[in-house]
């Protein structure tokens, strides 16, 4: 399938309505029972793995070899964490509010499963003598379904916060709050790109309208908005501010021990899984194979239960970019995060949903229905015509940007003088780089020169620190 | 299944009473030995403060983003809706959007001219 | 008219969404208040989807739950945590006003409330309007085209509101800076300036004892270091001395005999 044919089926995909595309008219309770059960198990063993996995990884970046005791290569490190943290004291201090102390883990921990509900993972499948899709369910607001349980599950952070009753946990909580909230703006806004193409809110349905073209292309800026906020969501490195070791202890669970303490930790890393797993779901074509295998054989690997295959793979590998980026990076600073959120995210990404829905507009011939021939393919002169003003705005954009970017360095740098006195000051100075020594002779012959080498001295202290690297 | 969401209770179910039974179990089978340092606020080995930081109170710069949070929380409720029915919708609706979306901004444009936007 | 799921999740529901709006009023904490409110929103976001007003129901809970609670959280820490409510009053009469308004308000929503005609014809008739909406077009779209087609003025008005409530919380909560903040690099230049401290401050010290913040390090000639603990800390009268380690034996001995009594 050639890419401007798929263009063309993003155009001809369009749904009659925005409910879900799967059908679950032949699911009963028990099999929706079942179903749940396994999602469940299959996230426990997900989060156990995971934890495993990025200690090795990590370990791995760090030239060490990481967990490998427990069990084969130290699968089973994470089990044993878990059984020594459920044998801990369960500490609640003195100055907690007791209810809230245990309902803040409870949230969390319970609100990281929830979303898992909407996300599918293949396509239909025969299951106890019934015809199902392989996904728990489906509403036609499935997405808002997930971004509304992420904000419940912030009030997990904020109570755990408030209610330690203790200094540090307070700002990490706080911090924390701030900071998912800031950074679920950006994420909202850059799905309603995906809205656009897909005409749809279900999962199942946006899922289906990437059978030609998966969204990561024609929404490649949305793609990039989503990954770096989803980091940011997490409160992973490089954005884990509101656990910031060296300034906040541990942040809002500072105070927590036990299996409370672990309540926190699963939520954490579900969420991880569950962001990655709606990035998939939006943007890498869901469950459904990979072009050149779904082209195999009639697309023998393109349905029923090999969508678990691909749909894990493929979440996976966000996975490991999360895993990566702890390795490489390190922690922003709070300021410079809010900044980049509040100033340049924001913006960007509202400029871009009005961008795509002119270029939507214009497809679907709002703009104008003329067409261009260009050989046997027909283009929208209304599309051509927004894309390249689209193209030229961001051009433009990114130029003058850059231009005062370099007007702004350029004020910045002072160029050191050409010659300098080393023995300006009384002891010997050496060279900047590209510098050129003054003779000494000047300086020691001609008694009367202090004067001067008063001023080239004032000049070699100005120089700024950047000009040494 | 006529009631899509009751799948999504199940879940809640799971994961509220694998919660609760866990939180529970340490509880029981965990030790319980009583250290009164133990129990105070954790404060990196110094005397805990009686209270919370500034008494429990926190800057009022957290208000502004909260506040800012909610303005564009409520913009982008109504950007879903247009953004799923925009092929019905038509072009009154893109301009209508777009006056939206620029009134809004002219809120944003003015918030960061005055500094709310900043941190420190 | 009602089925029995329907009427199942209504009993439950109800006395939840009522109990949380009582925690409002009754709680003592603030923040108990606040999760009170926060309970009924959801519940009413639950109701919302049972009546297969499937956006509405989701909205109400992200909005509400995620941003007015949020706001109202931050809200009631700005205030102080246990800050009890003063009982005087700061406008003359305001008891009394507001006990009006109460009635008034009560009033009109009884008055309103006893307008709306409730036989079992018309809300039948009007759920199944709603649920051959949801299948011919889908909810979502549905309430688009109300949104961008009968109340595009509505729509638009919203926006004017989204900016009042932008510049309130500006003239409210925004503290002008007047002169720029000092960058790291321009403390660093000055203390190099002003040749004073300019390695730093000294780092606080460690005694054999009690490794922490408060206890200040040791000059070369054994006298403790003023500037090397925080002046917080200084102010609350929080720096260690180590006369408080001197009966250590009687203070572990007393920490022992405090948890045989517990």
């Amino acid at each position: 399938m050639t890419l401007s044919s798929a263009a063309y089926g993003l155009l001809g995909a369009l749904p009659a309505t925005d409910n879900p595309s799967a059908d679950f008219s032949d699911t009963p309770w028990w099999v929706a029972l079942i179903k749940a059960l396994v999602i469940f198990v299959y996230l426990l063993i997900s989060t156990l793995l995971v934890i495993w996995f990025e200690r090795r990884i990590i370990g791995r970046m760090q030239q060490r070899p990481g967990p490998n005791r427990n069990g084969p290569f130290g699968l089973l490190q994470t089990l044993a964490d878990g059984a020594k943290l459920m044998l801990k004291e369960d500490i609640t201090p003195a100055k907690a509010d007791k209810i809230i102390y245990l309902l803040a883990p409870l949230i969390a921990g319970t609100m990281a499963f929830v979303s898992f509900a909407i996300i599918p993972f293949g396509g239909e499948v025969w299951m106890f003598g019934h015809r199902t899709p392989l996904q728990l369910t489906d509403v036609p607001v499935a997405v808002l379904l997930v971004l509304a349980v992420a904000s419940v599950g912030v009030y997990g952070i904020i109570l755990a916060g408030w209610s330690s009753g203790s200094t540090y946990p307070l700002l990490g909580g706080l911090r924390s709050t701030a900071q998912v909230i800031s950074y679920e703006i950006a994420m909202g806004l850059s799905l309603v790109a995906i809205f656009l193409f897909s005409g749809s809110m279900s999962t199942s349905q946006i899922v289906a309208a990437q059978s030609s073209l998966w969204y990561i292309l024609p929404a490649f800026f949305s793609f990039a908005v989503y990954v770096i906020t989803m980091v940011g969501e997490t409160n992973r490195l490089p954005f884990d501010l509101a656990e910031g070791e060296g300034e906040l202890t541990g942040g809002f669970h500072t105070e927590y021990s036990s299996m409370r303490f672990a309540m926190f930790f699963l939520g954490e890393y579900i969420n991880m899984f569950t962001v990655a797993a709606l990035a998939t779901t939006m943007f890498l074509g869901g469950w459904q194979a990979p072009p050149f295998i779904a082209a195999i054989n009639n697309g023998m690997f393109n349905h029923g239960w090999w969508g678990i295959l691909w749909f894990t793979i493929k979440m996976w590998i966000f996975i490991f970019g999360f895993v990566w980026l702890r390795g490489s990076l390190p922690r922003t600073r709070y300021d410079q995060f809010m900044r980049f959120g509040w100033k340049f995210l924001i913006p960007i990404t509202l400029a871009w949903v009005v961008a795509v829905a002119f270029i939507r507009g214009a497809q679907l011939g709002f703009l104008g229905e003329g067409t261009v021939t260009v050989g046997p393919l027909g283009f929208n002169t209304s599309t051509l015509v927004i894309v390249a003003v689209v193209a030229v705005i961001a051009l433009a954009v990114a130029w003058v940007w850059d231009g005062r970017r370099e007007a702004r360095l350029a004020a910045e740098q002072v160029s050191p003088p050409e010659e300098i006195d080393p023995f300006a000051g009384g002891h010997p100075v050496p060279p900047l780089p590209g510098q050129r020594l003054r003779e000494p002779s000047v300086a020691l012959t001609a008694g009367g020169s202090s004067g001067e080498s008063v001023v080239s001295g004032g000049t070699v202290t100005a120089v700024k620190e950047e000009d040494h690297g | 299944m006529s009631a899509p969401y009751v799948p999504v209770l199940f879940m809640l179910a799971l994961g509220f009473g694998f919660a609760a039974l866990s939180v529970f179990t340490s509880l029981v089978v965990g030790p319980k030995r009583y250290n009164r340092a133990k129990l105070e606020a954790y404060e990196c080995g110094i005397q805990p403060t009686p209270q919370a930081a500034g008494g429990g109170r926190v800057p009022i710069k957290y208000y502004l983003t909260a506040m800012l949070f909610i303005v564009f929380d409520i913009e982008s409720v109504f950007l879903y809706p247009f953004a799923v029915a925009f092929n019905k919708l038509g072009l009154f609706a893109l301009v209508e959007m777009v006056l939206f979306i620029l009134t809004v901004f002219v809120a944003y444009a003015y918030v960061w001219r005055r500094g709310g936007l900043d941190w420190d | 008219m009602t089925s029995t799921a329907e009427a199942v999740a209504f009993w439950i529901l109800g006395p939840l969404a009522v109990l949380g709006a009582l925690g409002l009023i009754f709680a003592r904490k603030a923040v108990h208040a606040a999760l009170g409110m926060a309970l009924t929103m959801v519940t009413l976001g639950v109701f919302y989807l049972i009546e297969k007003a499937d956006f509405l129901g989701v909205i109400q809970i992200f909005v509400y739950t995620g941003a007015v609670m949020m706001i109202f959280l931050f809200v009631i820490m700005l205030v102080g945590v246990d800050s009890s409510d003063s009982l005087l009053e700061t406008i003359k009469g305001q008891r009394w006003w507001s006990f009006i308004f109460v009635i008034g308000l009560a009033g009109l929503l009884i008055f309103t409330l006893g307008q709306v005609t409730f036989d079992a014809k018309t809300v039948q008739a009007g759920m199944d309007r709603l649920v051959a909406n949801n299948n011919a077009t889908g909810n979502v779209t549905g309430i688009a085209e109300k949104i961008f087609g009968q109340y595009v003025w509505a729509f638009e008005v919203t926006s004017a509101l989204l900016i009042t409530a932008a510049l309130g919380a500006m003239v409210l909560a925004h503290r002008e800076r007047i002169v720029p903040k000092r960058t790291q690099a321009e403390w660093a230049a000055r203390r190099v300036k002003e040749n004073q401290d300019v390695a730093g401050l000294p780092a606080p010290g460690v005694y054999a004892r009690h490794n922490a913040v408060d206890t200040p390090a040791l000059l070369p000639d054994g006298r403790p270091a003023a500037k090397s603990v925080s002046r917080v800390l200084v102010a609350r009268d929080q720096v260690a001395r180590t006369d408080g380690y001197r009966d250590v034996e009687r203070y572990i001995e007393r920490e022992i005999e405090e948890g045989r009594q517990k």
